[in-house]
Formats: structure tokens, C-alpha cells, sequence
């Protein structure tokens, strides 16, 4: 790190002040829309409708956020958001690391056909499997429920791939120790393995969640009455059946946003480390 | 012992393998064989009528077109202004991690709101960008009447450029600094060293990151959903939009197959150039 630090000193002349102007302007450009996201969630109705948009509201309307989840089933909206992306979440908690486990530590015919099975499902992206899925969730009748929404994402090859790697870093010693003392293997993966996968179960814990709490395509597919909307479906419904007030839009926004955000600014290392590390998709 | 230890790493697999069976292949497979079929139903027999209906349907090669310029657009745009920050950032400065931060804000952003939210700001009546450029004095901008497809790149770009960004930074830290070293003795320029020092040595992470870009760019639903509803006169039409109003407004269950199916080959073959390339790279 230090050392990189000194080589990049040199950049060129005066390359200090225009880095420091090229990085301001784009991170400006950066926050101001999502500063105006804030401020039109708390614009009042005359504010919005007047067809003249303001920058900043004159008064600050934090009744918007009541009427959000007063006249809006948006607490239901943020209930199944809470549910979805926290269930797959633990999904993916229980069924990746036992997985890559198995991958990294036991020695088992067809192993590594299996593997390249597993990792082959990295190319099969979503928009192949929505129409399929879509049709046998009808037949299942699991449309509009939380087990359609939650069924397609319950474990996936990137965190299996992650675990196994993080894994097979761990000394076998542990393990035949645990199974001299007679413990069953689940028993060894659940009280000896799995403590000592946190850092990795962490950064999968959270890029698991952010991309649930964030998914728009599948819900909105999956979710056809207003009781199983997710936020960000409930949100781009607001123009179509609830209101055209994008006061409120806003502050559906906003509060689809601070989880994240909140999220990001205690765990920004392991984010960014987890970004370079596997690429979040 | 083995024969044991066999049983318990499958029944540690079961799951994740009963899952991909029956929610990866199962469905791959399916779709491959309805793809085979037309009607609201997708119930009478067409062959590979699909395929050629597709191959010469002006809608559909109109969507791919205008697919691949929104992919190599987000990329080049994501790729240009990512590795500029990347190696601002990578100098030793204040603030470097706020910075990157910042950056990185809009990627975690659920793109619903990044969609709705540009659209009330690029509105020309009632968007508030018009109102700021009036009060400058520039003249008003009409952008997503005029340049939609550009406009949505511009919004992809906008919210990834960040993502790009953090994977130029962990690049740049692979170099190893002897190189520099060396060229600084030859006496190289800034411009030389970055253009034969920088830019070959980073040619792996920029191989990355083009092709996982222009993969998922290829597979961009919301922001035409969201933004433009394809419009106008359909400039924004983006593939995966096309397949989804194929499937479930117009109902053609098969063909929309058909058409994800084709997709699904231009992006394995984009898959396996970088596996083979990227393998090469390595040695």
C-alpha cells in the first residue's frame, strides 16, 4: 500500500490540483442527484405539482414520510422487502458454505465435474430462467406469494465459489480433531467450520442482501397485488396506481435507500474488498 | 472412511445441487423446448420456426442493434472514466477513501430508483434540470426525447462507474512498482509510462471488466422499463425489455423463448473468449 502510494506521487506537475478537480466534479455529480432525491421527498404537494420544480423545499414536509406509510401500504411493501431479502439472505448463509465445504474439504468421486456444474450456472443469467420460472411458479400457484419470491435465489454459484475458497484455507488438523472427539460432520460444520468462516460469511451475508433488497426484475414479475409488492416495485408503481406525487416517490426512495447506505458506510472496507474480490453482479 | 466421507460431502451438496438442478437446468431446458413452440399457449409444434421468425424480424434485430451500441457504450463510458479515477486515486491524497465511497454510493442504489429518479430529473417540463440550465442562461435540454439510448448510457454509466473504478484501484495495487522504477530511470514520461508501464499490465483487468460489462449491460431490463418504455420510435429498445414485452404483454411465450435463447449464445460466446483469453493472460 505505501509503496504504491510513493510510485503514484509522481504523477506529473500540478497533478495533485487537477486529480483533486477531476474526482471532486465527478463525485459532486454523483451526490446531487440523490441530494434531490432527499430533498423532493420532503417538498410539499404544491411544491411538486406546480409544474416549476424547486432545489430545495421551503418548508421541510416530514409528514411525507407519515403519509408514505399512512395512505400507502408502503410499510407492507417494506415488510416484504424485509422478508425476502433477509430470507434468501439466510439462505444463502446455510446452503453456500455447506457446499463449498464440501468442495474444500472432502474428496469424493465426480468432484470436480460437479464444481464446473456448479460454476457453469454463472453463465445462465437471470432473463434465461424468468420465462420458465414464471411458468412453473404458475402452475405451482406460487405467483404473488413469498415463496415464489424468495424459490429462484436460494443459493447461488458465487458464494459457493467464495466459501470454497475461503474454506479450503482452513486447517484440515480442526476438522480431524473435531471428528476424533466423535462429533458428527454436521455437528463439526456447524460448531468448528462455520466460526470460523465469519469475515467470509459477512461479505456474503451483505452483497447477498443489498442485491435482494435492491432487485426489481423478478418481483415485479412474481408480484401482481399490491399486499406482495417489494419496495422497489411498489415504488415504480406509485405513478400507475397509487399517486403521480413525486414527493412521495421520493421518500419511498429514500427509505429503500438508508438501509443500504446505512450498511455501506460500517462495512465499506469488506464492500470494496468484496467488489475487487468476486465482482458483485 | 472414504466411502463415508463420500456420502457425507453429497449430502452437504444435496441442496445447493437440488436447487440448481431444478431452478438452473430444469428451466434452461425448458425454455429450450419452449422455444420449439407458438401460440398464446405455446402449444403447436413450430420447429425451429421461432429461430427464423426471429432472424429476419426487423423488431428483434432493431433490439440486438440497439443492444450491443447501450452495452458498448456503458462500457467504453464506464471503462474511460473509471480507470481516470482510478489512477487519480491511486496517488497519494486526502480523502482517497471517502472519495472511492462516494463513488460506489449509486452502484448499491436499487436501480428503480435510479431510474425514476433521472426520469423526474431529465423531465422537460417538470424536471428540475431544465429550471437549473434556464437559470444559467444554457439552453433547455430535451434529452430523453432526442438521445435516449445515449441518455440511458449515460445513467448506467453514472451509477457503475464507481464499480469499475474500485476494480482499476485493485489493479493498479498489482502492479509492482519496480516497473515504474525502471521506467522512470529510462527517463519515460508520464504519458509513456502510463501508456506502456499502466495500460498493458491493467490489460487483464480491463479484458474483466469490458466483458463482464458488456454481459450484463446485454441483459439490461429497468432503466428502458423504467425510463423510456424503449421509446420513442423504439431508439431504446433494449433487448431483454423486447423479450419480456414478447412473453408478457404480447403473450408469445415461444418466441420470446426463442429470442432469450439467442441471447443466451451471443453471451456465452462472450463468456468463453474471456475464459480463453483470460487464460492465456495468466501464463
Amino acid at each position: 500500500m505505501a509503496r504504491s502510494r510513493k510510485r503514484a506521487d509522481s504523477l506529473f506537475p500540478g497533478a495533485r490540483g487537477v486529480g483533486y478537480a477531476v474526482v471532486i466534479v465527478i463525485c459532486t455529480l454523483t451526490v446531487i442527484p440523490l441530494a434531490y432525491m432527499i430533498s423532493l421527498s420532503l417538498q410539499s404537494d404544491g411544491e411538486i405539482l406546480a409544474g416549476d420544480p424547486v432545489l430545495w423545499p421551503a418548508h421541510l414536509h416530514f409528514d411525507n414520510y407519515q403519509r408514505l406509510f399512512g395512505e400507502v401500504p408502503y410499510a407492507r411493501f417494506f415488510v416484504n422487502s424485509v422478508v425476502m431479502a433477509g430470507v434468501i439472505t439466510i439462505a444463502h448463509l446455510v446452503f453456500d458454505p455447506i457446499a463449498g465445504y464440501a468442495f474444500a474439504k472432502f474428496r469424493f468421486p465426480l468432484r470436480r465435474t460437479l464444481f464446473v456444474v456448479v460454476l457453469s450456472t454463472l453463465m445462465i443469467p437471470f432473463f434465461v430462467r424468468m420465462i420458465p420460472v414464471y411458468v412453473l411458479f404458475s402452475q405451482l400457484g406460487w405467483l404473488n406469494s413469498y415463496q415464489g419470491l424468495i424459490v429462484p435465489f436460494l443459493c447461488d454459484a458465487y458464494g459457493i465459489f467464495l466459501m470454497r475458497q475461503f474454506l479450503s484455507t482452513l486447517p484440515d488438523e480442526l476438522i480431524d480433531a473435531g471428528r476424533a472427539d466423535g462429533a458428527g460432520e454436521l455437528r463439526i460444520f456447524w460448531r468448528i467450520v462455520l466460526p470460523q468462516a465469519k469475515p467470509a460469511l459477512a461479505v456474503l451475508a451483505l452483497f447477498t442482501f443489498v442485491f435482494q433488497w435492491n432487485n426489481f426484475l423478478w418481483p415485479l414479475l412474481a408480484t401482481s397485488t399490491t399486499d406482495m409488492r417489494t419496495m422497489p416495485v411498489g415504488l415504480t408503481l406509485f405513478n400507475q396506481e397509487f399517486f403521480t406525487q413525486w414527493n412521495l416517490t421520493a421518500a419511498g426512495s429514500v427509505v429503500l435507500f438508508v438501509p443500504t447506505a446505512v450498511l455501506f458506510f460500517f462495512t465499506q472496507r469488506y464492500l470494496v474488498r468484496g467488489v475487487a474480490l468476486t465482482g458483485l453482479k | 472412511m472414504r466411502r463415508r466421507q463420500a456420502r457425507t460431502a453429497f449430502a452437504f451438496l444435496a441442496p445447493a445441487l437440488l436447487f440448481f438442478a431444478l431452478l438452473f437446468f430444469y428451466p434452461l431446458a425448458r425454455e429450450l423446448y419452449t422455444s420449439l413452440f407458438t401460440g398464446a399457449a405455446a402449444d403447436r409444434y413450430t420447429g425451429l420456426g421461432n429461430y427464423t421468425k426471429a432472424f429476419g424480424d426487423p423488431v428483434a434485430r432493431h433490439a440486438f442493434w440497439v443492444t450491443v451500441q447501450y452495452g458498448l457504450g456503458v462500457v467504453v463510458g464506464a471503462i474511460v472514466l473509471g480507470l481516470v479515477l482510478a489512477v487519480i486515486l491511486n496517488q497519494r491524497m486526502r480523502g482517497r477513501a471517502v472519495f472511492r465511497g462516494i463513488l460506489l454510493v449509486p452502484y448499491l442504489t436499487s436501480i428503480a430508483i435510479v431510474g425514476l429518479l433521472w426520469r423526474n430529473i431529465l423531465d422537460p417540463d417538470t424536471g428540475v434540470l431544465n429550471r437549473v440550465l434556464h437559470a444559467l442562461g444554457a439552453p433547455e435540454q430535451n434529452w430523453l426525447a432526442e438521445h435516449p439510448l445515449a441518455t440511458i448510457v449515460c445513467i448506467a454509466v453514472w451509477q457503475q462507474v464507481g464499480y469499475t473504478t474500485v476494480l482499476f484501484l485493485a489493479g493498479l495495487q498489482g502492479i509492482p512498482e519496480l516497473y515504474y522504477e525502471a521506467a522512470a530511470v529510462d527517463g519515460a514520461s508520464v504519458w509513456h509510462r502510463f501508456r506502456h508501464v499502466t495500460l498493458p499490465l491493467l490489460a487483464p483487468t480491463t479484458l474483466f471488466v469490458s466483458v463482464i460489462g458488456v454481459i450484463s449491460a446485454m441483459q439490461e431490463f429497468a432503466l428502458p422499463y423504467l425510463v423510456t418504455q424503449g421509446g420513442p420510435n423504439n431508439a431504446s429498445d433494449l433487448y431483454v425489455y423486447q423479450v419480456w414485452k414478447t412473453a408478457f404483454n404480447f403473450r408469445d411465450f415461444g418466441y420470446a423463448s426463442a429470442l432469450s435463447y439467442l441471447l443466451l449464445i451471443v453471451i456465452l460466446v462472450l463468456s468463453l473468449i474471456q475464459l480463453k483469453v483470460g487464460q492465456r493472460g495468466e501464463k
